[in-house]
């Protein structure tokens, strides 16, 4: 069960990484989250932790439904091109993406003192998912890239905290969710002010302060 | 409880500032605030001192030495701006620069702002300690983009992006760092209070890999190079006030962040990895920002890359660990703090009445504005570490360190890396301060409250220099009780 749903949260990091448009990416980012969230779901059921059904129901208000609705309306209102803007086109990236993932298979299995394939699976995806969110900032130039990115990454964090230490405690895990979402709303303020001072979001001309 | 006070005052004035719409009467309320969280933040670093640690709030709140002194040292800074932030503010307002409504907004977020730094030194649980780190660097985003210029926009979505990057890989850090206690078979828990006693016990090959996260993602937020690169354009874009606190105090934080950490590491697995890793980061530091410092145009920028260096003096002195090394650092943490806002505060001035950040273009300060230029000119010696000012003992107490550990190495580095930047400051000051007054423009005079922010500072500049001497010997006992946890 847990294997199943590991598989799918990694194939929609690879779907995020091969993305070119901004809708397939946030796209990507949902699929991403609904999968943690089925999975802390289950974790919750077969461990009987109440507390876990809550972590799991924020997921699913705030990563599943809220943050992928203020992006949408984002884009919608600043009307720049959706295209991401690729350094590396999605081609090279998938290369890349198979690369992060053996090479954090490596570093946990070198990380961990036993040898459960299944935990160390699971803490190579949980690494896989933090390289290709910091992946996904750096090559692309939209300035919304980067908040997804960012998110991606963090969603590798919860993925690793739930696995490893079996989750942060209770009020850390709604102090970070809450942290995110600000973190999320501020930025994307930000992106209206970018957009409205440059008439861009391409955060890769934004070159005025040198030296 | 003093802690209730220095977290409630803040909150307290940030809810009033919604509805004070007289920013004039409400800049002098928020400085009476602040005098108060002074003097608690005094008593509460007093009381700490007789009781060893305090636990308050369920638990919630943990206060040891070290989180008492980085809040005394906050409510030092918090202090000196917001007196400063009254003649500042009012004169953006009479110029027309920002709105009436956007005065109101500037002391919300300053004090929300002040709010979260309290808020950091104080929490137990580590994961918290992220949460209230990520909140300072959300909240002055804000601050750094207040002026909704196009560089001050880029350099706040810049400092937004790379902070809250790098905290990321501190939050990885800090989830490795519970693995390791979870699986040491002790009860779940993030309390450092909890985790620092056993820390002998715990894994020490994933403490090792979580330390290095922890202190690349601190470390991005401390300031220390090759993380550093927000930190120039951040500083010199915030609002001049501001500037100073994210100089003076909110770096500072950061080195709070990694020492609780650093202390779990050096019980741990010893000292020499921590040790090594700090003087590492410490060397690269001081060796990138002296030759930006060398070559720099921009005044806010200049003193950026001057705090860069002085962070990377402060994880040197860290790292060389002994009782007078960590004296010398901690001191070294307020001295800079004082120092840094004096001078951002002095730079504010000039730039507000020349209009203009390059050094090349700006004459005859000490002409212009008499005051200011005095304070510029001793304030600049102070923090290239000219006795008889604060910053001298420090950083003589850390070489000091230095050549009594044997670290001869380190200690040539530093002296080098100090001297050139002296010679770059003199040079770069000197021409800016001296010379004719440029025409056109009139001798102007300070508000008071600017000149009570700068008095009550170069006060305690001054004063620590002299007196210090004289109290070493408490000082070492303070390092030595920090050592030991």
């Amino acid at each position: 069960m847990y294997g199943i749903i590991l598989f799918t949260v990694l194939v929609s990091t690879y779907l995020m990484v091969i993305a070119k448009r901004m809708p397939a990416l946030i796209r990507g980012f949902r699929y991403q989250s609904f999968c943690l969230f089925v999975f802390t779901w289950v974790i919750a059921s077969s461990h009987r932790q109440p507390d876990l059904y809550i972590v799991a129901g924020l997921l699913f208000v705030l990563k599943v439904s809220l943050i992928p609705y203020l992006l949408y309306r984002i884009i919608k209102k600043i009307k720049v091109s959706e295209d991401l803007g690729l350094f590396i086109n999605p081609q090279l990236s998938l290369v890349w993406a198979l690369v992060f993932t053996y090479l954090s298979w490596v570093f946990s299995a070198s990380l961990l003192i036993s040898n459960e394939t299944a935990l160390t699976s699971m803490l190579a995806i949980a690494f896989f998912i933090v390289l290709a969110g910091l992946f996904l900032m750096i090559t692309r130039m939209s300035a919304l890239a980067q908040i997804i990115g960012l998110l991606v990454m963090e969603n590798g964090l919860f993925l690793l905290a739930s696995t490893v230490s079996g989750g942060m405690p209770f009020f850390v895990e709604i102090a970070i969710f809450f942290d995110v979402f600000v973190s999320v709303v501020i930025m994307g303020l930000f992106v209206h002010r970018i957009n409205k001072l440059f008439t861009h979001i391409d955060v890769n001309k934004l070159s005025r302060l040198k030296g | 409880m003093e802690i209730f006070l220095i977290l409630g005052i803040p909150l307290l004035l940030a809810i009033s500032a919604l509805f004070i719409r007289k920013q004039r009467t409400f800049g002098i309320v928020n400085s009476i605030g602040y005098l108060a969280v002074l003097f608690a933040g005094i008593s509460l670093f007093k009381s700490i001192i007789t009781k060893g640690s305090a636990k308050a709030f369920l638990g919630f709140i943990y206060l040891d030495f070290l989180s008492a002194f980085f809040i005394f040292v906050t409510s030092v800074i918090a202090f000196a701006v917001s007196l400063y932030s009254i003649g500042y503010i009012r004169k953006d307002v009479a110029q027309g620069v920002i709105s009436k409504k956007k005065a109101q907004v500037y002391y919300l977020l300053f004090n929300l702002f002040c709010f979260s730094m309290f808020v950091v030194p104080a929490v137990d649980n580590l994961g918290m300690l992220w949460v209230a780190i990520e909140m300072t660097t959300l909240i002055s985003a804000f601050l750094v983009g207040f002026y909704n210029s196009k560089e001050s926009v880029e350099a706040a979505w810049k400092y937004i992006i790379i902070c809250s990057v790098g905290i990321i890989f501190a939050l990885l850090g800090t989830i490795l760092f519970s693995y390791a206690f979870s699986i040491s078979g002790l009860s779940k828990s993030l309390n450092w209070s909890d985790i620092a006693p056993v820390a002998h016990i715990l894994d020490k090959d994933i403490l090792k890999v979580a330390f290095i996260f922890i202190l690349v993602g601190y470390g991005t937020k401390a300031g220390l190079a090759p993380m550093h690169t927000w930190l120039p354009d951040a500083h010199s874009q915030a609002v001049a006030p501001i500037s100073a606190l994210l100089s003076g105090v909110l770096l500072k934080m950061a080195v709070y962040a990694i020492l609780r950490f650093g202390m779990i590491i050096i019980k741990s697995v010893g000292f020499a990895y921590f040790a090594h890793l700090m003087i590492l980061f410490g060397i690269i530091s001081l060796a990138i920002s002296s030759g930006f410092i060398l070559v720099q145009k921009d005044i806010k920028r200049l003193l950026a890359y001057s705090s860069i260096e002085h962070i990377g003096i402060i994880s040197i002195g860290f790292g060389l660990g002994s009782p007078l090394a960590i004296a010398g650092a901690l001191l070294h943490v307020f001295n800079h703090a004082v120092t840094k806002s004096f001078m951002f505060f002095g730079a504010g001035n000039i730039v507000s009445v020349y209009k203009k950040h390059n050094m090349n273009t700006i004459r005859g300060v000490i002409r212009a504005m008499p005051f200011t230029g005095i304070m510029v000119l001793l304030g600049m010696f102070a923090l290239t570490g000219f006795p008889p000012f604060s910053i001298f003992i420090s950083e003589i107490m850390i070489l000091a360190a230095a050549f009594t550990n044997g670290s001869y190495t380190i200690a040539a580095l530093l002296l080098f890396f100090l001297s050139l930047i002296f010679g770059a400051f003199i040079y770069h000051f000197g021409k800016m301060l001296f010379g004719k007054l440029p025409k056109g423009m009139v001798v102007s005079a300070e508000p008071l409250s600017k000149r009570l922010a700068f008095l009550f500072l170069l006060f305690l500049i001054c004063v620590l220099g002299i007196a210090l001497p004289f109290i070493k010997k408490d000082l070492l006992w303070f390092a030595q009780r920090l050592l030991q946890g």
